[in-house]
Order: C-alpha cells, then structure tokens, then sequence
C-alpha cells in the first residue's frame, strides 16, 4: 500500500485498514475513560480549568465532554453524541458515551477474530431493535399505577448522582413542583411541560438547602430608581421592548439650524416625543413598566410621580416569557394602524403581586401571581459560584428527566436493571440466530453490562460478585413466570446488595433509555465504518503547495 | 507527488541533454497510469453493500465520513494531474447518473492496468484506444440486451433499485423505509408531458439535525427551517391566503448617500410619522388583499422586515416568515404555484395561493413552518431527513440523493438490469467470446477490456470477505451455462440469481459507467507529454 500511497499524491495523510478503525476505537475509549468515573450515585466529579483559567466543576457528561475541546475526528463523534442527548432527553449523557465506546471496543475484538464489519454492524443494528422493543414491552411501569411519588423518585435518581445528592429529596420535591407549576396544556388533549419557562436564578452564599422555589416569576432586576415604590400588588404590567431614552434620528437625518432659538425648539422635542410615550402608557393605567432596553432619567420623574414601578434592562428572554405569563402584550413599538402612537389598555398584563425582595447580597424583583399561567423559579443558594453552576445542571437535568416522565407517562427500574434485563434477553435472542450476526448481538449484550459494572466499580463495590447475582435474578425472572417481578431488580450502591429499585424508587424515564441505546447504536455504527482516514494539510500550507507544484 | 515530481526532473534534464525519443512519452504514460490506478485503489474497499466509509479531515478540520465514491474523491484533493481527471470523471458520473460514482472509478483503473500491459506488449497507444471504444460500444450493446425493460407504474421495480443504490450506504438498515420516498418523491414531481426527464431540484431535501434516519419523512407541502418572525403574531393559520413577496417592507433607502436635513422640531415628527406612515402603507395593501401569511425574500441590502412592519403584521394577524433565500424562491413557486411579487403594485388578491393550514411546529429543540393542504400544488416535494449526528445526517443526505438519481435514471431510460457483479461478467464473457471472432491487434484489445470488466464483481467478493478468484470463476462459469441473472449475493456470502434477491440497478447507470470509463482512459492514454507553462 505504501507504494500507492505515496502515488496518489494527496496533500495530507492517509491511513488505512485496521490501523484507522483501531485507532478511532482508542480514541473513543479515551472519551469514555474521561467520563466513566463520574457515572452514578456515587460517581465522582471533574475539575476543569480552562485556557483564560475559568474552572467548572461537574459531574454532567455533555459538560465535561463539550470544555474538553476534543481533536480526534471520531473522538467528536462521541462529544456530538452526548451534546445530542443532552438535548434530546436531558440525562443520561454519560451513559451514552460509555455504552458507545463499549460498542465499539467490542466491535474492534470481533474484527480481530475477522468477522467483517458490515455483519457486526448488521447484529448491533438487529439488538438495538429488539432491545427497544423488549423495554417497550416488558421493562416499563406506567405512571399512573405507582402514583405521584415516582415522579419524586424518578427526579430523585437523576439527582442522586449530582453534587446535591445529599438533599435529592428536597431538590426533587421542588423540581416536580416547578415543572408542574409550568403545564401547559398543549391543545390536543395532552399536556407539556415547557422546563424553560422554569427560570432558574444563582445566588451564593447560604447553603444548598436554603435554596427556595418562588411562585411567579423572579427578575434578576431592581428597580430604576430609589424613589419607585418597591411593592405594588394589583400589578399592570406593560412590557415594552424599546427604550424610553431622548429620541434619535434615523442615520442620515440631519439637523441643520440656522436660528439659534430654533435649537431649543428641538432639544425640547426630543424629550417630548418620549414623554409624550410616558404619558400615554401610564394614562391606560400601567403600574409596572419592564423595559428591555434602557430608560432615561429624565423619564423616570414621570413614572416616580405617577407611583408606577420602571424596571429597565429586562433580558428579551424574560420579557416574553413574563408577557406570556401575565398575559401582555410584547410591544416593539406603540404605533397604531392609524400611524399614530397609542397604548392600549388591552396590552396590559396583570399580576397579583410585583415586589423587590432582598435575597442575599442582591435585591430580585419577583412577579407572583401571574394571571395567565402560572410560573416558577428557583433560586439556589450555594457556598460558592462553582456549587451554584453545578447545581443549575443537575436541576437541569432533574426537570428534564421530570418532563419526560411526565408527559410519556413510562419509566424503567433504574440502577444497572435495564442494561442486564437487556442483556439477557439479547443473549438469549442470539442463540435463536443461526447467522453471522449471532457474535455480534452477543457482543451488543455483553456491552450493556458495562453500566453496572461501572457503577458497581465507581461505589467500591465488587462488580462481578454483583453483576453476576443481578444476572443471575433477571434470568429466572425471564424464564420463570413466578419470578417475572424480579425483573426490576437493580443495584443497590450504597448497601452493596441487589434489591428491587422499582420499590426502592430509583427509575428513570423510559424514553431516555430507548433513545440513549439508539443514538449510541447509531454513533457505533459511524465509526465502525470507517476504514480509511485521510487527513488534509491545513489550508494555510496549501497555497505553499500549489506552487511547489507548479514548478515542476 | 514522487513519480511526477520524477518525470518532471527527467523533463528538464531532456531538455538541455540531446534529444531522446520514446522513453519520455513511456514515462509519462506509466506515470500518469499508476497515479490514476492509486486513485481506483483509494476508493476500492467502499465499494458494494459491505463497503466500509472513509473519514476524511479536511484542511480546515472538517470531518466528512462517506461511503459516495464522488465525494471522498472531491474531499482527498488529489494534486497529480492524471489523477484529477478520474476525480473529474467520477464527478461526471454523478451528473449524468448520480450513483455508481465508485464504480466508474474502478472501471477505469482497471482498463487503465490492462492497457498498461498491452502497451508493454508494443502495442500502440491509438490502436488501444480505438479498441477499448469499439469493446465499449459492443459492451452496451451486451448490456442492452440483458436489460428488461420497466414501466413507472410497476413501483415495485422502483423500489428495489432504489434500495440495491441505499444498501452500501450507512443508511442501509434504513433501505426499506428510504427507497419508498425516493421513489414515492421522483414519481410526484414527473411532468406527465415530458415524462423523459426528471428535475431533482424539484425534490428538497432539508436536513434537520436530532431524531434517527428513521424519523425521516416525506412531507406533501412546504417547510421552512426558520420559524416565524412574529412576536405576538399567530402561530398557527388555517384557510391560509399566502403572498410570496420580493421586496422589503422596512424604511426605503436610496443608492446614493443621502442626508435628509431637519431644520425645524416639527419636521422631527414629520420624519418619524412619514416611516410609520409608509410601512402603514405596505402593511394596508397587504392586509386589502386579504393575505395573511407572508413569506418575506432575503435581502442583503437591508433588514427585509423593520422591527415596525412585524408590529405592524401582528397586529392585523399575520404570519410572516422572512429571509427566504433566493434560490429557493424558484422552489417555492413551483410548489405553491404562485407567482413571486416584486412589487407593492402587484400586491394584489388574485397573486395570492391559498393553503388549508400553516402552523409553527416543533421538531426537537427549533422550530419551523409548515405548510400543508395546498390548493392547486405544483408538482415539488420536500423530504425532511434526520439523523442523529451531523455526519451521518450529511451522509443520508447523499445516500439519499444516489437512490432520487437511481429513479431518475429509469425516468429516463426505462430498463433494468441485474446488479451485483452479473452484467460485468456478461459483459466479460461475451466480449472475450466475441474476441475470437476478430482477427488482428483489435482482439487483444477486446480480451482485455473484457478481462478488465472482471474487476467490479472480484471487488465485490473482496470486499464482502469472499475469496474473489474462486467467486468470480464460479461466476464465468455459472454465466457460461446460460445464467445471465446470477451475480454475488452479498448478504449470503454467495452466489445466486441476484433477480431473486431484488437487487437490479438501472440499465442507465451501467452504461454510463462504461462509455465514461472508457473514454477517460482513452484521453489518459493519449496523453505522452505533460508540460508545465511556468508562472
């Protein structure tokens, strides 16, 4: 090869063969021994200090992953992979790294027992149907039978393993409330969960626990001037994204004076034009005036005198979603289709309670009682900003995991019980299989035990001694009809023991599993095809080549 | 790079020594020979349904995988001249056929050895190429032959060659559910008057990151990937009146640099009312008209849609999607069947379309518009492609574009063959057969085109880990008995009458593949100087 390689004179390098796909495996392991010791309840966390010296501390796999700046070209396809979990599902994001790489170590064994690549993929495509079918099928409780708790449980678990482990009850407690403070039904019957309109707000100082979950909306905000009452109840809330500052003219108007008298005349009307704006919101009855852009002071004597409250500098963000919340309307300019200015009555939001609370060092502005929908913050409190930044995540991924639960009404036993079920019955699956794809599904099965044996590892359990029972239950639950139940069989990490998680309450969305085994199936796959790697010279060296070349 | 750089020194020495014929020219051809077989050689392992991918990093860390013959080429910049020509001609294959870019390359290389060793027989160059051309027309005549012909209706057919062009893809688990929309989408956008040619930019395939190729869909409207510009606007429209318009509504700016001179506080409000007033204007015509979705052109020039006309818009309820692109503009009237307004004048009702429904969907993190029920649709249609990376995503979209050229190569010439090495070794056969008949150099020639043919279906074996000599002889020898249709059953890992597995490819692509191989090769052959103008 290496005569045709020099041949084909392409600029950069080439490699090909088995070389490439065991390379691409390594890297991707590398990825995966990155996240592996961060994997469950008892999972350790990661310091990082980027280039400008910017420290994240975390335990979220697409976090880790996305500041790691990864260079490999496979290696990326993991990162990829766990950013689309992330945004696909929530959580899980290192789960699905590791079971991806573990696909791929295992693939890479069967090749060096020659079997072609195009039959190991065909198998692992092949186990990953019938995987999501069997948990479809057999490895979901629904909702409704276990009650409100699972809920609770299921927010629980994803917290379980984040820094806020210690208060998970606490923490679960007040995600399932924020996401359910937020339904909105979704007009076919359903109901959805918009986890964004959840905001969440840091403050440090004060400990994790004393982090509180505010009804309404809470505006990192105060006030624009001292003078402004700091509480109004009954709220009018007008939300305007223009700025009440001295008018300018467009670019390319000019003002060309001749009589100096004239000059007042104009500077009197620029401030006119906004007052005239000032006067004309307040007349409709506006209490509470939230501005996205900045208000002027001279302006701000109008809403002083009037007793209405200005905030300025709202995030755009916020603005809408308290609009929504308060049922304004979101004003970009007062215009009427008459060409004239005017604010109606008919665009004000209306709120119970608009008042400036002093939290920590800083004073928030909170929104309670919205009338339209009702809204929720949290705000965390927390020793240091790294805690609050980690926290956000981890309450992050709790309500996404809460939302899933909640609108797919399906979850699956947590703890390793999915993977070995699966495992199981993959194994079994293959034996039925006379064709070359048998190996690989084997392979696909045995893969799947890398989640509990990490987290047996990761909890300084002894991981065979424990997968070993675990298998052993899902075995006799598979075959036995009288023990079907042990199927929810799972780790117990804290205990070193196997116990039912279904009752212990440690569950996870089921959807968040099916999709985690599709996206890692599919990057598997990715990578596994590849068996050439050609790397391209940077292309500021390109232009020395061409000449090179044309000198000959 | 080294054997250019070789013949380039041997070129400069030649021309200050004395005057040597006959070995520069040899030279010269051997090495643009071996340099357009290394670029055969590159691609060979992606060839057939367990062909594998090649990752290519591009110069500025752009990762590309793929499985598409034409684009790793594209992507590997090859630098030897000779070798650019095979690039060349694979990207000629993807115009004129759109699949079996790998395989022309292979063809190639392969005609290109076996002239290599006529050529070290003594034979002249010409003589090669005059009867490399003459094997290759008698090639398509065998080929012809073989061919069955198909009607459009017998969608059957159409699907599995669809699926024969998807199966060496990365989409290939996806094959049965993929090859139904291509050929479901080729058929809907036949014009049934002229119904010899199809047009894929009729088909718009948008590429939507999130989900697996399995979410894929085929959609009967018109999507847009950019949501609606409106803030308190509708997000959902049924009995639609749409307008597609091509000029902007925010303040007119004219080519000249201009100032406008305010001499007086009053002419401040003038100035301020006159812009409100002339985007009032717009937004009342449109309303006059009835039109209550907007779709707004591009402009570079300036923001197609103030700040002030979306006010405006909200308030007389409707929806407005802005900066569409220019090309696509063509694609949206096709589909909707309008006509794009250049100007406030013709912003009338009768230019409008109606459509039953246009809404804001979700589709996982971002949000798009979706028009559906159109009244009087044209003849277009939009696939919405997933995929659950970007790599992956990029290469089902060219996956998917092979399978829509598959199709389109039986729109336009409606016969099939079988695939899977079969009309190869067909062609092997009865060209050698056909060797014996003639006297003279022509065939010796005629034996090595067919020998050279041997090539795809030894590829195939090799590539599916068979052993390709005892494969391609038990095909010669399956094929000698009269069995036309057997070919190397990939899956199995053996050899059948590939027409019962529903692996048949369009006569079009097969024929293409050997009247562009063989013509590159006789321009490569002809070819016993290369000079360099120096800059």
């Amino acid at each position: 090869m290496s005569t045709v390689a020099s041949a084909l004179s392409v600029g950069g390098v080439r490699n090909s063969g088995t070389p490439v796909r065991t390379q691409n495996v390594m890297a991707a392991s590398a990825i995966a021994n990155i996240v592996k010791s961060s994997l469950g309840p008892v999972g350790l966390d990661k310091m990082l200090v980027d280039d400008i010296g910017d420290v994240t501390v975390t335990n979220d796999g697409a976090t880790i992953l996305k500041l790691l700046e990864v260079e490999h070209p496979a290696a990326r396809v993991l990162v990829e992979l766990a950013q689309l979990q992330d945004e696909e599902v929530g959580d899980g994001t290192t789960s699905v790294v590791i079971v991806a790489a573990e696909l791929l170590k295992n693939a890479d064994e069967l090749v060096k027992q020659k079997i072609h690549p195009t039959s190991i993929i065909a198998g692992y495509r092949l186990a990953c149907k019938e995987a999501c079918k069997y948990i479809q099928t057999h490895l979901t409780a629904n909702v409704d039978e276990l009650g409100k708790e699972c809920i609770i449980n299921a927010a629980k678990t994803a917290i379980s393993s984040k820094l806020i482990g210690l208060d998970d009850h606490f923490f679960a407690n007040m995600v399932v409330e924020a996401a359910t403070a937020v339904k909105v039904n979704d007009g076919k019957g359903g109901f959805i969960y918009p986890i964004k309109a959840v905001n969440i707000l840091k403050a440090h100082g004060k400990s994790a626990r004393e982090s509180i979950l505010v009804k309404g909306y809470a505006l990192n905000c105060t006030v624009a001037s001292q003078a402004m009452p700091k509480k109004i109840t009954n709220a009018k809330i007008a939300c305007l994204d223009f700025s009440l500052q001295k008018s300018k003219l467009k670019l390319g108007v000019q003002v060309l004076i001749t009589d100096p008298e004239k000059l007042e005349g104009i500077r009197q009307r620029e401030s006119d034009i906004t007052k005239e704006k000032v006067l004309k919101i307040l007349a409709a009855g506006t209490n509470v005036i939230l501005c996205s852009g900045g208000i002027d002071d001279l302006c701000l004597k109008y809403f002083v005198e009037a007793g209405a409250m200005a905030v300025r500098r709202v995030k755009k963000a916020d603005l809408k979603r308290i609009a929504k919340a308060t049922g304004a309307a979101y004003l970009t300019s007062l215009t009427n289709m008459e060409g004239d200015e005017q604010f109606e009555a008919s665009s004000l939001g209306e709120a119970a309670e608009v008042v400036q609370e002093f939290i920590c060092d800083d004073e928030l502005l909170l929104i309670k009682g919205p009338k339209q929908r009702t809204a929720s913050s949290i705000i965390l409190r927390g020793p240091n900003d790294f805690y609050c930044d980690e926290m956000e995540r981890s309450v992050h991924d709790a309500l996404c995991v809460v939302k899933r639960v909640l609108e797919s009404k399906n979850i699956v036993a947590g703890g390793g019980a999915v993977e070995v079920a699966l495992s199981i019955y993959l194994e079994n699956f293959a034996t039925t299989l006379s064709s070359r794809e048998q190996l690989a599904i084997a392979e696909f099965a045995r893969s799947l035990l890398v989640i509990p044996k990490i987290l047996a590892v990761n909890a300084a359990q002894d991981a065979t001694d424990l997968v070993a029972k675990l298998r052993a239950f899902h075995n006799s639950s598979q075959t036995k009809k009288e023990h079907a139940h042990l199927k929810w069989y799972g780790l117990d990490l804290h205990e070193g023991k196997v116990r039912d998680n279904k009752q212990a309450g440690v569950l996870e969305p089921a959807i968040s599993k099916i999709k985690s085994l599709k996206f890692a199936t599919e990057a598997a796959i990715t990578i596994l095809r590849i068996d050439d790697m050609i790397r391209l010279q940077p292309e500021s060296k390109e232009d020395r080549y061409k000449n090179y070349d044309g000198d000959y | 790079m080294t054997i250019v750089k070789s013949a380039g020194d041997m070129y400069k020495s030649q021309r200050s020594g004395p005057y040597k014929d006959k070995s520069k020219p040899t030279d010269i051809r051997s090495s643009n020979i071996t340099a357009a077989k290394a670029v055969a050689d590159a691609i060979r392992t992606s060839l057939g349904p367990r062909g594998m991918d090649k990752m290519i990093q591009a110069g500025n860390g752009e990762v590309t995988i793929t499985n598409d013959g034409a684009t790793i080429l594209q992507q590997m910049n090859v630098t030897h001249p000779a070798a650019k020509m095979l690039v060349e001609l694979s990207k000629a294959q993807d115009i004129e056929a759109g699949d079996g870019t790998t395989s022309v390359v292979i063809v190639a290389g392969a005609l290109l050895e076996a002239a290599e060793k006529l050529l070290q027989r003594g034979i002249h160059p010409t003589i090669i190429s005059d009867g490399f051309q003459e094997a290759a027309i008698k090639s398509i005549e065998i080929l012809t032959n073989m061919s069955a012909p198909v009607q459009l209706t017998d969608k059957e057919s159409l699907i599995k060659s669809a699926s024969t062009s998807l199966n060496s893809k990365v989409v290939s688990q996806q094959a049965s559910m993929l090859s139904p929309i291509a050929v479901e989408a080729v058929l809907k956008v036949i014009n049934p008057i002229r119904d010899t040619n199809v047009d894929l930019k009729d088909i718009k395939v948008i590429k939507k990151l999130g989900g697996t190729v399995e979410d894929t869909e085929l959609i009967d409207g018109l999507v847009f990937t950019q949501k609606a510009a409106n803030i308190n606007g509708p997000k959902k429209i049924e009995k639609a009146k749409i307008g597609l318009i091509q000029f902007c509504i925010s303040p007119p700016k004219p080519d000249m640099d201009h100032n406008i001179i305010v001499s007086d506080y009053a002419a401040m409000d003038r100035v301020l009312r006159e812009e409100r007033e002339y985007i009032l204007n717009i937004v009342k015509q449109v309303k006059k008209s009835g039109c209550n979705v907007l779709l707004v052109q591009k402009s570079i020039l300036r923001d197609a849609l103030s700040d002030l006309a979306v006010h405006f818009l909200d308030k007389i309820k409707c929806m407005v999607v802005k900066d569409i692109e220019r090309e696509d503009i063509e694609f949206i009237c096709k589909t909707l069947n309008c006509r794009p307004i250049a100007s406030l004048d013709h912003f009338l009702p009768e230019h409008l379309v109606t459509a039953d429904l246009v809404e804001e969907v979700q589709t996982g993190d971002s949000r798009s518009v979706k028009i559906s029920g159109i009244h009087n649709p044209g003849r277009t249609v939009t696939i919405l492609l997933r995929g659950s990376n970007k790599l992956v995503l990029e290469e089902a979209d060219r996956s998917l574009h092979d399978a829509l050229c598959v199709i389109r190569c039986l729109v336009k010439n409606r016969a099939l063959i079988a695939g899977g090495g079969a009309p190869e070794i067909e062609i092997a056969l009865k060209l050698a057969d056909y060797a014996q008949t003639v006297t003279g150099v022509e065939a010796y020639c005629f034996r090595a085109f067919a020998q050279a043919m041997e090539v795809i279906p030894s590829t195939l074996a090799e590539n599916a880990g068979l052993n390709p000599i005892q494969t391609v002889t038990e095909l010669r020898n399956r094929h000698a008995d009269g069995g036309a249709t057997t070919g190397i059953n990939v899956r199995k890992g053996a050899i059948t009458n590939i027409l019962e597995e529903n692996v048949v490819q369009p006569l079009l692509v097969s024929t293409s593949i050997i009247t562009l191989a063989s013509e590159t090769v006789r321009s490569i052959l002809k070819i016993d100087d290369i000079v360099n103008t120096l800059k």
